[in-house]
């Protein structure tokens, strides 16, 4: 609270406006060292500037033992990027087992978290375009030869687009329950059922109105709601996200997580236009990754990790496995996992990936 | 693979008329992999999952828990305004269909198994019942999980003497953290049992722990979630229950631990047995690499899933088709006409309120015998209310006093000093000051003793307001009691001179 204006003020004119959302990015700042002081490896958290003016809020995270004995040739990093609304904070976890051997980066995606929130393109392709230059700058400056990308929700569709168009720069791609997969039915198909392949039970087509409200709500951000609800906004994360408490609460006794998601997302919206962008009325990507996957690198190893309770539909993870050459693509349920797999299942997840990571080198 | 080394339970969602739904999941389980609901050790419930819930640990007959549900629903859509016109009395209806439903030694079978999920009205905390002593009791809990406020009624049932209404208000879906819950939703989202809509929708909520994805199917069913759709589409979800469980099962590659007493029904599908199997291994063989499953295609799916309609339990199906069947008779096809439903609709103003009056009469004949209990419940609310308001308020003007009240003890001090036996201090400046703080605090005890309670504060008020036109200008002198300023030097001084 008592720092509100430093960041807010010089941004835009309203600065002497009292703020109807209760958030700015210093209690971003503040609610994210909190998350942060978890970690007990040696944490290096920086703004990264790219040539195109926009800073990348980047974490490194090195091994203590790690960094004293320097090894005779250096392990291939391991990039994580976090999903839709979240941040480099989501992963506190999952950085302190997975540094274990081998230097770990994740940064808050162009217009998520604490990172610069420029105006996001309309246009799908150009939208995409933006996020993908934004990473590949930042590996630039960064200095990265190769790396080993991970990539959760939408992280996981950025990542296979990366991986598609900067193919020398991926070691192993690996997908955690990634959007923007599947292509959407078509509209006969859809009416006639939800049910996906078992779409043999008749229902009867959604009436009217049930229509009308879903393109009313199209054309707002999807998380105008939050930033509306002003006063009531981190109430409203509480009370309809209990689930980010439960995951955290072995680290966490209050509110923190649920705080730090709404400072993620109450703030002047960017990488959710980008977003938009990106996807359909109704979550599907304008441009399916499903008929891009076998412009992947044919010898580039793919990894799609799912977890078991997760909405996201793993036969997706299948369909990969077809449309690439055998043997390249491996597909891994994670029980009792919701779509954060990451954060439900910490345990499994990070064997999983550490095992992949020691398969690299 | 689903852990069946360790313990498990199943937990039925929430949902209101949606609960159709369940009743499909139900009697898959209990056809398919009858093992995993004889040996789960618990099953929970909220709300409509409460009643199949017990409808499941008591053995009672699901197609006739289901032909239930949709009779409900036919009677709620038979009326304008649907379950809100007065004459609707769900709870009524609930009660009876239950009593005729569950077996007489029902809470013997469900004591120690069902767990009922309840909210508190004096709290709002989540209750879980798991004790019945009596059917009634058993009946009364379901009728409890699932009285929605307002919608269902204004006085609360009691249960063993407490008030409770819907469970799914504090918790809808009891018990889902633990890894090994079987959790069953009629929402798509992130149950274990769900429907799974083709939707790549980022975006979900919780309700009271449901998970519930943004997509356009979930919007129309927790629209029809309190105002039941039409018989055919409640029929549908009933399969569409069966299917997902059926999938459940087979993804955890359950089937194979089908009893003897389902190989006589399995003759039709033994191909498919042999099917299971072969995904058996293969799940084994994902187990043992111990980095999670390796996911096997279900391309089967397709042609097993049109067996569909002879997987149907025939007792449900023959139920389902039977509640579904609209008994056409010659006044209800002439009540169809457009002519006469528009006059039937123009009749509404006059032939509600009659309606209405009439379905108060036989309500407040049938509360006749709870009358005493509810209205002294309703008299111990309000006390409560005033209580609480009262109470509020108290704090309210005490905080305003204590403010005052700060003042005014000094005043009353300045004015009773002189009275006493001149003490040192007063002689001079020269004592110490925390000797002067010392005494000023013996005089507060001394002077004081009651002045704690709010109503001797405002006497206080008044009499020294009283006082303070006779009181002589320099005596005024009023300061925060806290750290003896230096003002209060003039003011002790300034004392004698003026009295």
């Amino acid at each position: 609270m008592q720092d509100e204006s430093e960041s807010e003020g010089s941004g835009s004119g309203y600065g002497w406006w009292p703020s109807w959302r209760p958030t700015s990015m210093s209690l971003l700042k503040n609610t994210e060292a909190k998350i942060l002081a978890c970690i007990q490896n040696d944490v290096w958290a920086r703004f990264v500037t790219l040539p195109t003016q926009d800073r990348i809020w980047t974490l490194t995270v090195t091994n203590k033992r790690l960094s004293k004995a320097p090894e005779k040739a250096p392990r291939t990093p391991l990039v994580m990027v976090h999903g839709f609304g979240g941040g480099v904070g989501l992963w506190i976890r999952n950085l302190d087992p997975l540094c274990r051997s081998r230097p770990l980066l994740t940064f808050d995606l162009l217009g998520f978290g604490r990172s610069s929130r420029p105006l996001f393109p309309s246009d799908p392709a150009e939208a995409e375009e933006r996020f993908l230059d934004s990473i590949e700058q930042w590996r630039r400056a960064q200095g990265l030869e190769r790396m080993i990308l991970l990539g959760h929700s939408l992280g996981g569709y950025l990542a296979t687009s990366y991986a598609i168009q900067y193919p020398e720069r991926v070691s192993h791609l690996i997908l955690v329950d990634p959007w923007g997969f599947p292509e959407r039915p078509q509209p006969s198909e859809e009416e006639e059922g939800s049910g996906g392949q078992r779409s043999e039970v008749k229902r009867a087509p959604l009436p009217r109105w049930v229509k009308a409200v879903a393109s009313v709500a199209s054309l707002f951000n999807p998380l105008a709601v939050i930033r509306a609800a002003g006063p009531w906004g981190p109430g409203l994360v509480n009370r309809f996200r209990p689930d980010f408490k439960r995951k955290f609460e072995d680290l966490f006794d209050d509110d923190t997580m649920t705080q730090y998601i709404y400072h993620c997302n109450a703030q002047n919206p960017s990488g959710e236009v980008g977003f938009r962008a990106l996807s359909e009325s109704l979550g599907w990507a304008r441009r399916p990754m499903l008929g891009r996957v076998s412009l992947l690198a044919p010898s580039l190893p793919v990894t799609l990790l799912y977890g078991g309770r997760s909405w996201v539909d793993s036969s997706t993870g299948a369909r990969v496995a077809e449309l690439r050459p055998p043997g390249t693509t491996r597909v891994l349920v994670i029980e009792g996992a919701s779509h954060h797999v990451y954060a439900d299942q910490p345990g499994e997840f990070n064997a999983v990936v550490e095992k992949i990571c020691d398969g690299v080198d | 693979m689903f852990p069946l080394e360790s313990p498990w339970n199943i937990s039925f969602a929430g949902c209101g008329f949606l609960g159709i739904y369940h009743v499909g999941v139900a009697s898959c389980l209990q056809e398919q992999a009858p093992f995993l609901v004889d040996n789960a050790r618990h099953i929970y419930g909220a709300s409509a999952g409460a009643l199949t819930a017990s409808a499941l640990v008591t053995g009672a007959c699901l197609g006739q828990a289901g032909a239930n549900i949709i009779d409900v629903s036919k009677e709620a859509r038979k009326r304008f305004l649907g379950p809100m016109h007065p004459s609707f009395n769900l709870v009524k209806i609930m009660r009876a269909m239950l009593y005729r439903t569950l077996p007489p030694d029902a809470h013997t079978l469900a004591s120690g198994r069902l767990g009922i999920s309840l909210t508190r009205v004096s709290d709002g905390e989540n209750v879980l019942v798991s004790q019945f002593n009596s059917k009634e009791e058993l009946v009364q809990a379901c009728v409890c999980s699932a009285y929605i406020p307002v919608y269902c009624g204004l006085i609360p049932p009691t249960l063993q003497g407490v008030r409770y209404v819907d469970g799914g208000i504090s918790d809808n879906l009891p018990q889902y953290e633990l890894k090994n819950t079987i959790t069953v939703s009629p929402f798509s989202g992130e149950s274990d049992i769900c429907p799974r809509d083709t939707s790549t929708n980022l975006h979900e909520l919780r309700f009271t722990n449901t998970s519930i994805q943004f997509t356009l199917t979930n919007l129309y069913r927790v629209s029809r979630a309190l105002f039941p759709p039409d018989p055919q589409t409640m029929k549908a979800m009933c399969k569409q229950g069966y299917k997902d469980a059926l999938y459940f099962i087979r993804r955890n590659g359950l089937l194979q631990y089908r009893g003897p007493q389902r190989a006589l029904g399995a003759r039709a599908d033994g191909e498919e047995v042999v099917e299971e199997e072969e995904e058996g291994e293969e799940e084994a063989n994902g187990e043992s690499s111990h980095d999670g499953r390796e996911v096997v295609v279900f391309n089967e799916h397709s042609t097993v899933e049109d067996h569909i309609f002879e997987h149907l339990p025939p007792r449900l199906h023959r139920a389902l088709v039977e509640a579904c069947k609209e008994r056409r008779s010659l006044f209800q096809s002439l009540g169809n006409l457009l002519p006469i439903r528009m006059a039937s609709a123009l009749m509404i103003p006059y032939t509600l309120p009659l309606e209405s009056a009439m379905s108060m009469t036989i309500r407040l004949l049938e509360w006749l015998p709870d009358v005493q209990e509810d209205v002294g419940w309703m008299r111990e609310q309000m006390v409560k209310l005033v209580q609480c308001f009262l109470n509020q308020a108290k704090r309210r003007l005490s905080q305003q006093v204590s403010a005052r009240l700060s003042y005014q003890l000094e005043l009353r001090r300045s004015q009773s000093l002189p009275a006493r036996p001149s003490p040192s201090w007063m002689s001079g400046s020269s004592s110490s000051m925390l000797d002067l703080i010392l005494r000023l605090d013996q005089y507060q005890r001394q002077l004081l003793p009651g002045l704690l309670s709010v109503n001797l504060d405002l006497r206080a008020s008044i009499f020294t307001q009283s006082s303070l036109a006779e009181m002589p200008e320099e005596g005024l002198v009023m300061r925060p009691v806290g750290p003896a300023p230096m003002a209060s030097q003039p003011s002790s001084e300034g004392h004698p001179g003026g009295s």
